[in-house]
């Protein structure tokens, strides 16, 4: 009994110790939460001072990678704005886009899918601040095993009649170019779902485009659809064991957004620090070459109005 | 004459069915489990699916031995190492605290106490208003373990923003729901007899629960806390998915990549962390260890000593607590080229308003898509116009069109149909049309996951408990009476040692990683997640199947002992601890239920896959009927286990 008391003592302690580590530090500066939230929905009404700018992004490519390209990010903003900057490295699609809604992040490097959810979800209070050169035309490709006996297609209604019943991969169900725009592009060609069209227990999700190529190259898939830029970077050995069979039409993809509760002012600063950044300057380089861009470029929201029209159609992956 | 009658009744109403209908009930879910839903075994009957398996299995095998052991990244992994440690440290303690306060209000023994109505009304919640706040806190608990970790870390990152802290909490939640369960449960199964003489002296609740039930129950207790403790120590896979880091989520995140070199170091870093909260799980129990018979138990001590250790006990767990708080707030190096981030400053949100409004981003949960409509009651129409009208049927320009078919029961089959196998098919089609029956058939894959794969845990853990308990294999002789060689001591020793690197690396190996190992041998489905499951399972339960056999003190082997140690084990030492068996066998079965619901996630169709699903695209109205289904799927099971009284450790 003492002693089962006694470690409850010690763990309440401890825990009345943190609350009150917690208070001082909290008297120190203010947290990113309060500025960004109190003021939704009045939009035009002049931001409160932010203390820290929070930058979060969709964890679509390598950990360390994310981390290094996203730290020097923050590193030259805070050089450009003035204000210090932070990098959240997050590993879930739904909390960037709930943590940018809530001004919990400030701001977020998207894909098209969380671009739009973000501007549903904030009803309309996210603003693209810019996006890169490549995301305008943007495409994803659909891969088959070499064995499995499917060659090129001219589309994917040839594709649905010649593979029916094949083992078919997605990569991430929240990827845009891994997933919605696939499925997008499968039931516009054919009328029909993949799960009508390959059967609904031979539809797949592997979590990420380098793990779908990886899995058709190696046979636990027949097919697959990802995006272009991780494969044309892949190996040799990969791309023959898993070569191309379609190319989808162009369409957007990834953007930087902003909650518009931080300030017209201050999202300007950010736009106009990564419109500044041009190759042959040191920091453009690093940041250009990270992002595998050429440059960033403005975009409005509604450039992404086809990813939008096809989210209010409602993406059904059955169940 | 009369006395032998009531004495024979007695043994007539003590005739063991229950064993039986127990067994019978095991194996009709077993049945159920391989019919209900989709099993793939072509990877093991067919050759060539089989060659080709064997294939990846052992191109994956052989991409694990080479890790990545550069500086930089042995740096990263040890940071990240410390961050799960301090993370999950800090939300179990926190757990423990709720759980405790919540435990008191949903344990009827504690809230409720005495009562003078009849039985049958025991199962009415509203019989009086401490019996419905004990079904209150009953169904908080339950929801708190219902909902999956990671939608509760999204749900707090609204509240304190991303980072550690948030995962920490959501652990926090989690675990509280189930060390709350289980502590209510061990409290309402101690037989009242013990403690009714304070009740009799006229003690209040609080006092017969302080005095009497707690301390009763406080052994079961304390083992089940530092059992939890570990677990969430080694898979808490949801620190770092909202933010900052965490091995299991990096172990997940780099597999996303096939980086394999770095998940094989993450691995090695993880199995050394469930070593090292093993081996400081096994020192506080021995500091607390208060059962003067057990077979190792300090004898002849004075009395500082073995107060003393009371006192070491908590003060290191107090300590590992303090630490952790230290560690994220001021000692890590988590930010930009090393430097501190205080995790613990987000906490101060909690004390603020701001954040609690900001939960209103997911009202829309409360609001769950029943999908009436299917029933008729709100009939969907949809208006075609119709540019060509023909001369008969559409009499104007307008077509109407009734675009959902009510739902209807009896349409080709009625009642007395119940025995025509047809029939069930037809219903089952029919009420399909239903999204809350896909729901609820969703259901079916955890579940049977979770039964075959606990299971064949419990089967593979007592096998291996002889080899691994110290009893059995190294103090033997205190109840064999032979006198080994010491080649023979050396071999047992081995023998040990084996054993329990073998659970060490079940257990240390979360059940995610297990199921992707599998998935490349078995292909995505539920062979995979249920094999996963059971041998995740069972490096769990041989450390407490073997830590019950090593309870046992060595007089009652003794005494049946007949010249085979294995015979010995099985005629002696596993009937002893069948009933502490059971209990922890349930709670792993429950426990997996929600790890089916997990493995969904990874490509598992079922409830969990959906739900994911549902929940990251917004779409809060039908992730709240799934969630619904989990949460009533938990109800459930714990109502079941409650009525059982299965929860009787120690």
């Amino acid at each position: 009994m003492k002693r089962f008391i006694l470690t409850l003592l010690a763990i309440a302690s401890v825990i009345g110790v943190a609350a009150c580590g917690g208070n001082n530090a909290a008297t120190g500066g203010n947290t990113p939460g309060n500025t960004a939230a109190g003021t939704g929905g009045t939009g035009g009404e002049p931001a409160k001072k932010l203390d820290k700018l929070i930058i979060s992004a969709i964890p679509d490519a390598d950990a360390d990678k994310l981390k290094a390209k996203f730290g020097d990010v923050a590193k030259y903003l805070e050089g450009k704005i003035g204000i210090p900057c932070e990098y959240m490295h997050v590993e879930n699609y739904a909390a960037s886009v709930a943590a940018l809604a809530t001004g919990k992040a400030h701001l977020v490097w998207f894909g098209g899918v969380t671009t739009v959810q973000a501007d549903i979800q904030t009803k309309g209070m996210a603003e693209v601040v810019c996006c890169r050169d490549i995301d305008k035309k943007y495409t994803s490709y659909f891969i088959a095993n070499v064995d499995s006996g499917i060659g090129e297609v001219k589309d994917l209604k040839e594709l649905a009649e010649k593979a029916a019943g094949k083992k078919f991969a997605f990569g991430s169900k929240s990827s845009t170019s891994g997933h919605v725009m696939p499925r997008h592009f499968i039931v516009s060609q054919t009328g029909k779902s993949p799960e009508d069209i390959f059967g609904a227990a031979n539809i797949g999700y592997t979590g990420s485009h380098d793990n779908t190529l990886r899995d058709v190259a190696a046979g636990t898939w027949h097919l697959g659809a990802m995006n272009y830029a991780t494969y044309d970077k892949s190996s040799a050995e990969l791309k023959a064991k898993a070569p191309i069979i379609y190319k989808t039409p162009k369409y957007v993809d990834y953007s930087f957004c902003a909650h518009k509760d931080i300030g017209a002012e201050l999202i300007g600063k950010i736009r106009e620090a990564f419109l500044s950044l041009k190759k042959g300057t040191p920091d453009g380089d690093k940041i250009l070459g990270a992002f595998s861009a050429g440059s960033f470029e403005t975009a409005e929201m509604s450039d992404w109005a086809g990813i939008k029209a096809i989210i209010d159609s409602g993406v059904d992956i059955g169940g | 004459m009369s006395t032998g009658v009531t004495t024979l009744r007695r043994y007539e109403r003590k005739r063991p069915w229950a064993h039986w209908v127990a067994l019978c009930i095991v194996a009709l879910m077993v049945y159920l489990s391989f019919t209900t839903a989709e099993w793939d075994f072509t990877s093991l009957t067919d050759p060539v699916a089989r060659g080709r398996a064997m294939d990846r299995a052992w191109a994956l095998f052989v991409s694990f031995t080479s890790p990545d052991l550069s500086g930089e990244w042995l740096d990263e992994c040890l940071e990240l190492t410390l961050q799960t440690l301090a993370a999950a440290t800090l939300g179990t303690a926190v757990a423990v605290v709720l759980a405790f306060v919540l435990a008191m209000g949903a344990s009827r023994a504690v809230m409720v106490g005495e009562e003078k109505s009849p039985r049958w009304l025991r199962w009415f919640p509203l019989r009086s208003p401490a019996a419905a706040f004990c079904s209150l806190c009953r169904l908080i608990l339950d929801t708190l373990r219902a909902v999956p970790d990671f939608a509760w870390a999204v749900i707090l990152v609204v509240v304190v923003g991303l980072g550690p802290l948030a995962g920490a909490l959501a652990l926090a939640l989690n675990v509280t729901g189930i060390l709350g369960k289980v502590y209510s449960e061990f409290w309402d199964n101690v037989d009242p007899k013990q403690y009714e003489q304070l009740r009799a002296l006229g003690t209040g609740r609080l006092g017969t629960f302080f005095y009497g039930i707690r301390p009763l129950a406080s052994r079961s207790v304390q083992s089940f806390t530092l059992m939890r403790a570990e677990c969430a120590i080694r898979n808490a896979a949801v620190i770092g998915a909202v933010g900052g880091g965490g091995l299991g989520a990096e172990i997940m995140y780099q597999i996303g990549f096939g980086a394999w070199a770095k998940v094989s170091t993450l691995m090695l870093f993880t199995l050394a962390l469930t070593f090292s909260a093993d081996m400081a799980g096994n020192f506080i129990r021995r500091q607390l260890r208060s059962d003067p018979n057990h077979p190792r138990a300090h004898k002849s001590q004075g009395t500082l000593a073995s107060l003393s250790r009371s006192y070491i006990g908590a003060g290191f767990a107090g300590l590992v607590v303090v630490w952790s708080v230290w560690f994220m707030g001021w000692g890590n190096s988590a930010g930009y080229e090393g430097s501190t981030v205080n995790f613990m400053k987000p906490a101060t949100e909690l004390l603020g308003v701001q954040g609690w409004k900001n939960l209103a981003f997911f009202e829309r949960l409360l609001s769950p898509d029943l999908d009436m409509s299917a029933w008729g009651d709100d009939p969907v129409w949809s208006i075609d116009w119709n540019p060509f009208p023909s001369d008969e049927g559409a009499a104007g320009r307008y077509m109407y069109k009734l675009e959902n078919t009510p739902i209807d029961m009896t349409a080709r089959y009625g009642i007395s149909d119940v025995f025509n196998g047809d029939a069930w098919s037809a219903w089952n089609e029919e009420l399909s049309k239903w999204f809350v029956w896909r729901v609820i058939k969703s259901a079916a894959s955890p579940l049977a996951m979770a039964v075959i794969g606990t299971l064949l845990g419990v089967l593979m853990a007592i096998l291996l408990t002889y080899p691994h308990s110290i009893a059995f294999q190294l103090e033997s002789s205190q109840f064999t009476g032979e006198s080994p060689p010491l080649w023979l001591r050396g071999l047992r020793g081995l023998q040990l040692v084996l054993a329990r690197l073998v659970g060490l690396v079940a257990r240390g190996v979360p059940e995610v990683m297990w199921a992707f190992l599998f998935i490349s041998f078995f292909a995505p489905g539920l062979l995979a997640g249920a094999i996963a499951i059971a041998l995740h399972s069972c490096g769990v339960l041989v450390r407490v199947f073997s830590e019950t056999v090593d309870n046992i003190p060595y007089r009652r082997f003794e005494q049946s002992f007949m010249g085979s140690r294995m015979t010995c084990f099985a005629c002696a030492a596993a009937p002893v601890s069948a009933r502490d068996w059971m209990t922890y066998g349930f709670f792993q079965f429950e426990s997996n239920v929600r790890m089916g619901v997990v493995l969904g996630i990874i490509g598992v169709p079922g409830l969990g896959f959906f739900f994911t699903f549902q929940f990251e695209w917004f779409q809060y109205e039908k992730a709240a009927t799934y969630l619904l289904v989990m949460i009533g799927l938990t109800v459930l099971i714990d109502r079941i286990s409650r009525a059982l009284k299965l929860s009787r450790v120690g």
